[in-house]
């Protein structure tokens, strides 16, 4: 669908779309995705990948590796586990020292989207920071 | 002498619609050999039969060579395409074609064993006294011992799938604690993307430039060049924008690299398509692979050639192609490549899946697009998250950079996010530019995630103008509704 609008008394024209709950827009040169549901100021879904003291699964795939036992210890930056998709591999590091509290995927599993795989349980006075 | 009517495709997505329609204008018939989860694409869609031979899964499916074979039998085709990827560079696929009298079109299985295996390549390039990389690519695949081996190379080395090729089971390893590891990887994906997991070793050279030269064999045995392509900007060890012909190359290089490409081919007795990748740092040039097939980026040489390619592949198959002695061939002009990936860039290049929405390219002379997927179809996690490619042709680099950057900002994909806003900041970067860039260029410029740029003003409201429209014509009673109501 095309839609224009004018603002400052100029007309903008984007091309745009709701796929899945999804609004898609084309404006200047540029494609960006927002919540169709919610209010127009939340833009897309929270990103995932390691952030702050869970790991999350970044995109859906199979889960081919996993480093870490119950209880280890580890350092910021460590490898915690291995995904597959697409046929490449990606290595989901910790983003800060901790405690592996909990492991909630197995070895060939096949995770969605955004699932949580592993939490830590931080050292004290290591800090979350949370991901884009 | 003979022309086929039927040929199978062993292969998906893009390529597979780029051999149908090759097919097509030369009046042969297709038949798409595909897996269950690959229903929903345009080659499904236009090949004139379409034959399941297995399930998503690669193994299952486009990597399994008896289904594949089967298929092609059973749909009575006298020929088979394997594309790129996939079966296309495995001899024992080639050797069963033969075995079941199906004509495997591209170099025969001896070929592919001497020039497509890495390894068996090098001992070839070193008999024929081509410049080489240093490496390792022993039958020892003990991990223990390829430690041994990158420890006396010297580190930063490079680890490759033995059959394979597009970045796939490739690791750089630069300390020796992470060397274990990524070897282990590097064999795991090299079995899950060629079907075996041996690898090997190389020196990784850290400011070379990637150049290959376009070889092809005609049905006499007579082999020829049609130039060279750079390749350069590639993240993990995959290209992402090829160009034809290199930015870099002196006319002296560019003859000496073709006649290089030249010979080794000629020592393989080299038939059909088929590329020889090099390396060129400090002037010196590195024999890298032979690659026995169709590559990803052969549209670049196409628009500076003047060629088909696959069409010759075809032609070649059938035993009538043969060099006109009396054509020069000479680049015109300069075209570029751009990989469309369906990926995230602002999550550093995750994979983005999904229902694609609305799939638009801009029309327009010197613009060519091979597209794989269209509106309303699945982009699935089982496969290369390539789902397009967009090539441009213009008469110097300078102004086909600039098409490019155009062409990729009026393109409309909806419903995946893809690499298009990546591809845009790579092809403004002055080094880019100025066509200096070598193969480390992307980890070293845009190592990190690009950033979302916040909603401007308008944007915002464009969004609300687009919500209130569409929730408008969901829950809203449109005039339609009531017209029909009416009669």
């Amino acid at each position: 669908m095309e839609i224009k609008i004018r603002h400052n008394g100029i007309d903008h024209k984007a091309t745009v779309q709701v796929v899945k709950e999804t609004l898609w827009v084309h404006y200047k040169g540029r494609t960006f995705a927002v919540e169709a549901r919610a209010s127009s100021r939340k833009s897309r879904k929270a990103g995932a990948g390691v952030s702050s003291d869970k790991v999350f699964a970044p995109m859906p795939g199979k889960v081919i590796k996993i480093f870490v036992n119950l209880g280890q210890e580890i350092e910021k930056g460590q490898a915690i586990l291995v995904m597959e998709a697409m046929k490449m591999e990606y290595t989901l590091k910790a983003e800060l020292s901790g405690k592996i509290a909990q492991i909630e995927c197995c070895i060939e599993d096949q995770v969605v989207l955004g699932k949580m795989l592993v939490k830590i349980e931080p050292t004290a006075g290591s800090t979350a920071k949370s991901a884009g | 002498m003979k022309k086929f009517k039927r040929i199978a495709i062993a292969n998906r997505g893009e390529v597979a619609v780029r051999i149908i329609r090759a097919c097509e204008e030369m009046g042969i018939e297709t038949v798409l050999l595909h897996s269950d989860a690959d229903i929903n694409t345009r080659a499904y869609r236009i090949a004139t039969k379409t034959i399941c031979i297995g399930s998503a899964e690669t193994t299952k499916s486009y990597l399994n060579i008896p289904a594949n074979i089967e298929g092609a039998l059973a749909s009575g085709a006298e020929a088979i395409h394997p594309g790129f990827g996939f079966l296309s560079e495995n001899a024992d696929f080639a050797d069963a074609c033969d075995k079941a009298g199906i004509i495997f079109i591209g170099p025969s299985a001896k070929t592919i064993r001497e020039l497509g295996d890495k390894v068996h390549c090098r001992e070839l390039a070193k008999k024929a006294g081509l410049p080489l990389v240093p490496g390792y690519e022993g039958e020892n695949q003990e991990v223990s011992h390829m430690l041994k081996e990158a420890e006396n190379i010297g580190l930063p080395v490079i680890v490759k799938a033995a059959a394979g090729g597009g970045g796939r089971g490739m690791k750089l390893v630069s300390s020796m604690k992470e060397a274990r590891e990524l070897i282990e990887s590097a064999q795991r994906e090299a079995l899950s993307s060629f079907g075996s997991s041996k690898v090997f070793i190389e020196k990784y050279l850290d400011h070379a430039k990637h150049i290959e030269f376009q070889i092809f064999g005609d049905s006499t045995g007579q082999v020829i060049h049609y130039f060279d392509r750079e390749c350069s900007v590639q993240r993990r060890h995959q290209k992402i924008i090829e160009e034809a012909t290199s930015p870099s190359l002196t006319d002296e290089l560019r003859r000496q690299m073709g006649e290089a490409a030249v010979a080794i081919a000629q020592l393989g007795k080299y038939k059909g398509a088929g590329t020889v990748e090099f390396l060129l740092q400090d002037g010196k040039f590195y024999l890298l692979e032979v690659n026995t097939r169709l590559q990803v980026e052969h549209p670049v040489t196409e628009m500076v050639m003047g060629v088909d390619l696959v069409k010759a592949q075809i032609l070649t198959a059938q035993g009538e192609f043969v060099f006109n002695s009396h054509q020069l061939r000479i680049p015109h002009g300069h075209s570029i490549e751009c990989r469309i990936y369906a990926e995230n860039p602002y999550l550093g290049g995750v994979p983005s899946t999904g229902k694609l929405g609305k799939v638009e390219w801009p029309e327009g002379p010197g613009r060519r697009y091979e597209c794989g997927f269209d509106e309303g179809d699945e982009i699935t996690p089982y496969y290369d998250s390539m789902i397009a490619k967009v090539i441009v042709w213009d008469e110097s680099r300078s102004r086909a950079i600039q098409k490019m950057v155009y062409v990729l900002k009026d393109s409309v994909i909806f419903g995946v996010q893809t690499n298009i806003p990546y591809l845009i900041k790579i092809l403004n970067h002055s080094e880019f530019v100025n066509g200096t860039m070598t193969t480390r260029f992307v980890e070293t410029y845009f190592k990190d995630p690009i950033v979302l740029p916040e909603l401007s003003e308008v944007e915002k409201r464009l969004v609300e103008k687009a919500l209130q429209q569409s929730r408008g014509g969901l829950v809203g009673i449109s005039p339609w509704q009531s017209f029909w109501r009416g009669i």
